[in-house]
């Protein structure tokens, strides 16, 4: 479906924000400042808390971006809060996850929506108070219904918090935590409230710190815990009402989950680049850039990371576009964009040979220090069988939507052409699955019909329709595979978990092609389709499906953009069919 | 649409319908279903009864929130909840 309003470009709303965010950080990573690659990896190397790296955030005003508008902050749109945190990922992302983790904290009181909580909340984090979110406990992992963490009622009103909470980002470092506590004892769906707990309101006999947690990557960070024992909290602690934990904590995920997504992104981008330099200088008169594997490689991964960026493009938007959706949104891009991040990242570093493994403060890169940062990536807030596991229990509506041929075309429309300003986000659509299926994988038959008729017209190649075709194949043999999944309680079968992550390539292979067809109509005219190409065949490889060594070809041309601007690689298909200002390159 | 023609639900028919569809989800006869039995005794999680919600949702036509199936949590209770979500489509 396509607005009528004028193809001229509007002005993209996330682009002033951004774009002072990145100049700050090309000007905080020279000599002796806070992101300097000296000063980030000698905090890895004392596992010490990037202090002066998120104070600089915080004099550029990050933290306005985590509170929404309606609260007091800066946060219109989901989609620039997750380009920000991005862009900071793309330095660091040990940085991100401390700096960022704030909004994630807080995340559970705008969703409950309590005007006064939210209001003070947010004048809180404008002040400078980090907020942290204790969901787990130790033996409990992602059973969050198990927990045993409590509030019972105080004699004289308000609650005692008692229990611990363990491998919690930021326990230690925030001033405010979320916490999930049992309120019933006999737990279950209803049995869970949350409570913004104060530390500063707390006497130091009611909760203790528990030790930094050293970790594989992101080693500076405060993962550590909190005990609370018999911690008295005021009424107005509750976020929502008793019992709904449980259900504001799932919607809560769906961002947080998001959040993940865009802090994996940026951690591909900085592999990308760190490999894309290293193939492209000269080592003892040998260009690695020269030979046909290392470019068939590097392109290989730079298409992992376009679709990636379709699918995480799409999925920050879909709070506003799709909110019914965020379910099945959330959770395929949480499991899909790490796994495919630590797939491409492991691709480089076999590029890299030995040089990927030097230790970060090496002249030559900082790439083993990337690759661990981002592993726990795909652990974070649900790992990626959590996320499909939620998936799965969705599938016979996602089948259901997509036999019916049943989408929601104008959150569609929205959600994949990123110059349509987005509507308010409504955390009263969010749900706990999915209203209508997934839209963006039910409307692939009538993108790959739009493409038809571009082709028709002379404004799409054959190769691409073909391409585009096959996946339409792959995705109805899918969609009818998982409407055959039946299981009784606790018992999903193995076969779905493969299931989920072909729906995934699916989803992020209709968003690539969903975004280039809203450009095709933004341009009326024909537009670059070497992007989308290298898309649909890296996505058509995951899926194991037969491609043609011609069709790989697509990679070689990636490569060739990609190494046209080793320091500055492409982020996003967009950049390869509207190149702007600022991302302007030799694109196909 | 739903079909004009069709029997309106009623507490009963709700009921008998939930009882078959549970006893689908966990492999056994109907008649071994105890409707006053919280559902997650029957192993029917807090997470399982969401995706019974889109099957309901499918069977009668409407939209629902599936939290109604947290909220009640027995079969006879969801029942009653769900005629008297039905009246308001009436």
């Amino acid at each position: 479906m396509t607005t009528a309003s004028p193809a001229t470009r509007a002005q993209d709303p996330s682009a002033a924000p951004l774009e002072r965010l990145t100049r700050l950080l090309g000007e905080l990573t020279g000599p002796g400042q806070p992101f300097s690659p000296e000063a980030l990896a000698e905090l890895d190397r004392t596992e010490a808390f990037p202090t002066e790296a998120c104070r600089a955030l915080d004099t550029f005003g990050l933290r306005r971006f985590y509170v929404p508008v309606e609260h007091g902050g800066a946060l219109e749109s989901f989609d620039v809060v997750m380009r920000l945190l991005r862009a900071v990922s793309r330095i660091d992302l040990t940085v991100a996850l401390s700096h960022g983790k704030t909004y994630l904290g807080a995340a559970a009181t705008w969703i409950a929506g309590e005007p006064e909580a939210a209001r003070r909340l947010g004048r809180r984090i404008a002040e400078g108070t980090p907020v942290s979110c204790a969901l787990t406990e130790r033996h409990h992992g992602s059973d969050l219904m198990a927990g045993e963490v409590t509030a019972r009622p105080a004699p004289d009103g308000g609650w005692l918090l008692s229990g611990e909470k363990w491998l919690i980002n930021l326990a230690t470092r925030g001033g405010l935590v979320t916490v999930l506590a049992r309120t019933d004892e006999e737990g279950g769906p209803r049995g869970f409230s949350l409570f913004l707990v104060d530390k500063s309101r707390l006497a130091p006999e009611h909760f203790t710190h528990l030790p930094k947690v050293p970790t594989y990557g992101i080693r500076g960070a405060d993962i550590s815990g909190i005990a609370f024992h018999d911690a008295p909290l005021p009424e107005d602690a509750l976020i929502g009402r008793v019992g709904e934990g449980i259900e504001i904590i799932v919607k809560a995920l769906h961002f947080s989950r998001t959040g993940c997504v865009a802090m994996s992104l940026g951690a591909g981008d900085h592999a990308l680049a760190l490999a894309a330099e290293f193939v492209a200088q000269d080592a003892d008169g040998v260009r690695l850039a020269q030979d046909p594997y290392v470019r068939r490689e590097l392109g290989e991964a730079a298409a992992g990371l376009l679709l990636s960026d379709a699918a995480g493009l799409v999925a920050a938007r879909s709070p506003h576009a799709l909110a019914g959706e965020m379910s099945v949104v959330s959770a395929v891009a949480k499991a899909y964009v790490p796994t495919e991040v630590d797939d491409l990242i492991a691709r480089l570093l076999h590029l890299l040979g030995p040089y990927g493994l030097l230790r970060p403060d090496d002249p030559h890169t900082g790439f083993a220090k990337v690759e661990r940062d981002h592993r726990i990536i795909g652990i974070f807030d649900g790992s990626s069988l959590v996320n499909r596991s939620a998936l799965i229990e969705q599938f016979p509506r996602i089948a259901r939507g997509y036999a019916k041929g049943r989408w929601d075309a104008e959150g569609l429309a929205e959600a994949t052409n990123p110059h349509a300003p987005l509507r308010p986000m409504r955390p009263r659509e969010l749900g706990l699955v999915s209203s209508g299926g997934c839209s963006i994988v039910a409307g692939l038959p009538a993108a790959v019909g739009e493409l038809r008729d571009l082709a028709v017209r002379g404004h799409a190649s054959t190769a691409l329709t073909t391409l585009a075709g096959q996946l339409l194949d792959v995705s109805d043999r899918l969609h009818q595979d998982m409407a055959a999944i039946r299981f009784p309680p606790r018992a999903v079968p193995g076969h779905a978990f493969r299931l989920a992550e072909r729906f995934e390539s699916c989803f992020a292979a209709a968003s690539a092609l969903h975004l280039w067809l809203r450009a095709a109509a933004r341009a009326r005219g024909p537009i670059p389709e070497a992007a989308l190409l290298a898309c649909l065949v890296k996505a058509l490889t995951d899926l194991e499906e037969p491609v043609d060594d011609a069709d790989r070809t697509a990679f070689d041309d990636l490569a060739e953009a990609v190494l046209s601007r080793p320091s500055a690689p492409f982020h996003s298909l967009l950049d390869h069919v509207e190149p702007t200002g600022s991302q302007q390159g030799a694109a196909s | 649409m739903s079909d004009p023609h069709a029997e309106p639900h009623t507490v009963d028919s709700l009921r008998e319908w939930l009882t078959n569809c549970v006893a689908s989800h966990l492999e056994r006869s109907a008649d071994t279903i105890d409707t006053s039995v919280r559902l997650s005794d029957y192993g029917l999680d807090s997470l399982y009864v969401l995706s019974v919600a889109g099957e309901l949702e499918d069977h009668l036509d409407i939209s629902l929130d599936p939290t109604l199936l947290w909220d009640n949590p027995t079969i006879d209770a969801l029942s009653e909840a769900l005629a008297k979500e039905l009246a308001q489509y009436a």
